[in-house]
């Protein structure tokens, strides 16, 4: 496989870390807490949009949207359960309180839902371009034939419209400019007449229904099991750290960096070296960070 | 019955207590001054007047309403604007959004107070989709006040305006003040800058550990042998 086919592989991958890594980092920056049960909430989004999707027999899209409304629930009732009360504890708190949530979490669905991974009936059609020529510098093609699936192609798309409305969302309405200027200075919103614990729950019901949404289209391209939203954490982690903390914009820019880093590593390290493809990944969060402390979009870090 | 009311007032943060008594009343027009050394509290009467301080005795009166207590963003509902002396915009929002979120707490945005904040502060409109981060010192004060003027509020409380400011733009901040205060908004104003604070307010109050010292008129104290000696440095 040529370049160009991993080039999409990653992009495919960067589009659902992406929706995730948004949800991640606005609970940073507004929350101002790191929500490592927040894998978890596209695990339950997956689940709950297989089951939407089997169970009664609807459409794929309605059952997404199903998937969002429960994600959504989900994370408000999580939050209103167990980050909420101690939100003035400070950030470390409720870190730890988000990992034992995670792992309580994990468990608890894979009681309920089984060890087995399940698959999203999902017709797919592949669209293949075989006529590029190769291009090889060494041992890598950089052009090559490629192929993308319907699939794919709805990933991305559910991401650029997701990425659309955030944008909408955050620079055209009220809540959504109060959510920003909540994660500016919270002390001044209140004194400007914000209701921060609303904009709070705004913002946890918000990245719920992203999870649900980035589990569901995740789970299309691979499967759903007990683990699927764990096992994306670190990458979700690391986009929103690379992209610059509480930065939505930076979030995507590091989810794509990461997607494509991954399957290109994936692809191109020698086969002995493909299980550190993930270690790649983090190499460069850690080099970006060296050079750039706040991330590619951070203007600054938030104060603990 | 005064503007506003301030009586016995007790405040802090949590278990430290900064305030021990303070007493002070601003009537409707007035352009009042509070002055005083460092770490006398003037901040905190700002701020337990908003209710970002705690209030542990006494009341605070806004028109008959005891406001002592209150959450900041309930008692921005009351009519009190408010400027804090520094974070007092949000530097990753525009200008115009600064201003929207002034405007919070209203329906809509009330384009004929936006209009009038630009028409105040011209070297804003200029700038409006830029980040306020972005602004000189003297422009975010300036957009801080046309934040608090957007709610058209009973009163206006200043937190050292001229703070941080280089020394030839603090004569402009002053004058700006009187400015707003000729157009019949109320000023409660925390000033470091004491003589010049005295010179230009209607009345004046010098207070010292928390406590209230002195109480008159502007020109009054400036001229007080003892106001002088002790706390404006001969």
């Amino acid at each position: 496989m040529g370049l160009l086919q991993n080039i999409i592989f990653g992009v495919v991958t960067g589009s659902y870390i992406a929706i995730a890594a948004i949800g991640f980092t606005l609970i940073y920056g507004i929350v101002n807490m790191i929500n490592f049960a927040y894998g978890e909430y596209l695990t339950l989004g997956a689940f709950i949009g297989f089951f939407a999707a089997t169970t009664f027999p609807i459409p794929l899209p309605v059952a997404a949207l199903v998937a969002m409304a429960g994600g959504g629930l989900a994370s408000i009732v999580l939050a209103r359960g167990f980050f909420t009360p101690i939100n003035q504890t400070g950030p470390v708190p409720l870190l730890l309180t988000s990992i034992g949530l995670g792992i309580a979490l994990r468990n608890a669905i894979r009681l309920v839902a089984g060890r087995e991974a399940r698959y999203y009936d999902t017709e797919t059609t592949t669209f293949r371009f075989d006529a590029i020529p190769d291009l090889s510098v060494g041992s890598v093609d950089l052009l090559g034939g490629f192929f993308v699936t319907s699939e794919q192609l709805i990933v991305v798309a559910s991401a650029v419209t997701v990425f659309v409305a955030i944008h909408g969302l955050l620079t055209r309405t009220d809540v959504g400019i109060a959510m920003r200027a909540m994660g500016d200075d919270e002390n001044l919103a209140r004194v400007r007449g914000i209701d921060t614990q609303l904009i709070r729950d705004s913002v946890w019901v918000l990245a719920g229904v992203l999870a649900g949404l980035s589990g569901v289209l995740l789970a299309i391209q691979t499967n759903v099991n007990a683990t699927t939203g764990f096992s994306q954490i670190l990458q979700i982690l690391s986009a929103a750290i690379l992209g610059g903390a509480g930065s939505p914009y930076g979030a995507i820019l590091g989810a794509y960096l990461i997607g494509i880093v991954l399957a290109l590593s994936t692809a191109f390290l020698p086969s002995g070296m493909s299980g550190l493809s993930s270690a790649v990944a983090f190499a460069i969060l850690i080099i970006v960070l060296l050079v750039k402390p706040s991330g590619i979009a951070g203007t600054e870090v938030r104060e603990a | 019955m005064s503007l506003l009311d301030v009586e016995d007032l007790e405040a802090g943060y949590g278990d430290i207590k900064v305030l021990s008594e303070i007493n002070l009343r601003v009537e409707d027009g007035e352009y009042v001054t509070i002055v005083g050394p460092n770490g006398a509290g003037k901040s905190t009467v700002m701020k337990a007047i908003v209710g970002l301080a705690d209030c542990f005795s006494g009341t605070i009166t806004l028109r008959g309403t005891n406001i002592a207590g209150m959450p900041p963003e309930e008692v921005v509902y009351e009519g009190i604007g408010y400027v804090p002396q520094s974070n007092n915009i949000f530097p990753t929002l525009s200008v115009e959004e600064n201003l929207r979120i002034g405007a919070y707490v209203l329906e809509t945005v009330p384009e004929e107070r936006k209009q009038a904040v630009y028409d105040r502060f011209p070297v804003l409109a200029d700038r409006t989709d830029e980040e306020a981060g972005s602004l000189s010192g003297g422009q975010q004060q300036m957009l801080a006040m046309g934040c608090a003027l957007m709610l058209d509020p009973d009163v206006l409380l200043l937190d050292e305006p001229s703070a941080g400011l280089a020394p030839d733009l603090v004569d402009d901040m002053f004058d700006r003040v009187d400015r707003i205060n000729d157009a019949g908004t109320t000023v409660l104003m925390v000033e470091q800058n004491a003589k010049e604070a005295l010179r230009r307010c209607d009345r004046g109050y010098v207070i010292a550990n928390g406590e209230n010292r002195f109480e008159d008129d502007g020109e009054v104290l400036l001229n007080d042998e003892e106001v002088r000696r002790q706390f404006l440095g001969g």
